[in-house]
């Protein structure tokens, strides 16, 4: 991180004062009415990036507030651990159970994904990016740094997925009746991570703490098979 | 103010974690994200009762309580990726719909079956 030109630093707190702002807004609309599409991070962005367009500040400028902003990201994730530890009685009692479906399950939300997107033809930093879709963004951000993809589209890609699978995941589910409140748990936490992971709290106390632990569990297993995927990607058609 | 010291010592620790495990991915060139490998090794330390989770669980908690707020500010770098949405959106749309569908339906079948093979057999 370099120390900001003079003239930069107002604007870097502006920056952060309209990032706060925008946070706080969204996440009291999305507590009172917790619906799958009140997305803090789409909505939250979604609201920054007007603000800047209409005050005329170009994202370079926006950077250094980023910066400052993510710096605890590392940490932060880390602490995911600290769940993981929580529910280690559940993981040893279902563990062959959760690790076998939340591997076969991030393995193939994976291979899908990147494979339709070589296949229509996105350049391959996009291709990267849309690679760990299904896991929570702190480890989507990450893989997706590895192998030259684009943070803020995985995290575009990441939300979008969450989105999908909070608004469709309980359809779905009954329509394959999935009635196991372990495995609709795991369902929702392994493609759709956080947000998944809100809706199957909603359902129940097991569907949630089973969603929790496939989120968690699903970012250490994607990061683990991105390099096969995408030693694999190389023999398929579009590469 | 001793909450906050010790909410404070937590996150040095959470912090020390992190980036020995950012130096080791860093110095090694091993393909994996420091994060995932920082949430193994901790996990494990707390499976050893190395870190016991008074150690860590204040920090931990208040920040995966907010560690959506992060996101936010990265995903404002969309600002410059527009034009990838415009030009690619029905192949992406296709992409997220289907890798989203397919596993959440796979996903469910195969562990209900599992748990059902596991009262069957009694356990």
């Amino acid at each position: 991180m370099t120390a900001p030109p003079p003239g930069q630093t107002p604007t870097t707190l502006l920056c952060i004062g309209i990032t706060l702002a925008a946070y706080v807004l969204v996440r009291a609309l999305y507590l009172r009415y917790r619906h799958p599409l009140l997305n803090v991070v789409a909505l939250g962005a979604g609201l920054i990036i007007a603000a800047l367009v209409v005050l005329g500040i170009p994202y370079k400028d926006y950077v250094p507030a980023k910066d400052i902003m993510t710096v605890l990201l590392g940490p932060a994730t880390v602490g995911l651990a600290v769940p993981l530890h929580r529910y280690r009685m559940l993981l040893a009692r279902h563990g062959a159970a959760i690790i076998g479906s939340v591997a076969l399950g991030s393995l193939l939300a994976m291979l899908l994904a990147a494979f339709l997107a070589q296949l229509g033809g996105l350049p391959r930093e996009v291709v990267m990016s849309i690679l760990p879709k299904s896991v929570t963004i702190p480890f989507a951000v990450e893989i997706a740094k590895i192998y030259h993809g684009v943070p803020p589209l995985a995290a575009a890609f990441v939300v979008a997925t969450g989105t999908t699978g909070s608004l469709l995941g309980g359809w779905l589910l009954n329509l394959a009746r999935v009635s196991d409140p372990t495995a609709r748990g795991l369902a929702f936490g392994t493609v759709s991570h956080g947000q998944g992971t809100a809706t199957a709290l909603m359902e129940g106390e097991q569907q949630g703490a089973m969603a929790g632990l496939a989120m968690i569990l699903s970012g250490i297993l994607t990061a683990g098979f991105a390099p096969i995927v995408v030693w694999l990607l190389g023999f398929a058609p579009g590469a | 103010m001793k909450q906050t010291l010790k909410a404070l010592c937590q996150l040095a620790l959470l912090w020390a974690i992190y980036a020995a495990c950012d130096w080791f991915v860093g110095a090694t060139g091993a393909p994996v994200p420091a994060t995932v490998l920082g949430v193994v090794v901790l996990f494990l330390l707390l499976l050893a009762g190395i870190v016991k989770p008074q150690h860590v669980q204040d920090a931990a908690d208040l920040l995966l309580k907010h560690l959506v707020f992060f996101f936010v500010p990265i995903a404002v770098g969309l600002m410059e990726w527009g034009g990838v949405f415009y030009e690619h959106g029905p192949v992406l749309l296709a992409a997220i719909l289907i890798s989203s569908v397919v596993p959440v339906v796979v996903i469910g079948r195969v562990s209900q079956r599992m748990q059902r093979t596991r009262k069957e057999a009694g356990q």
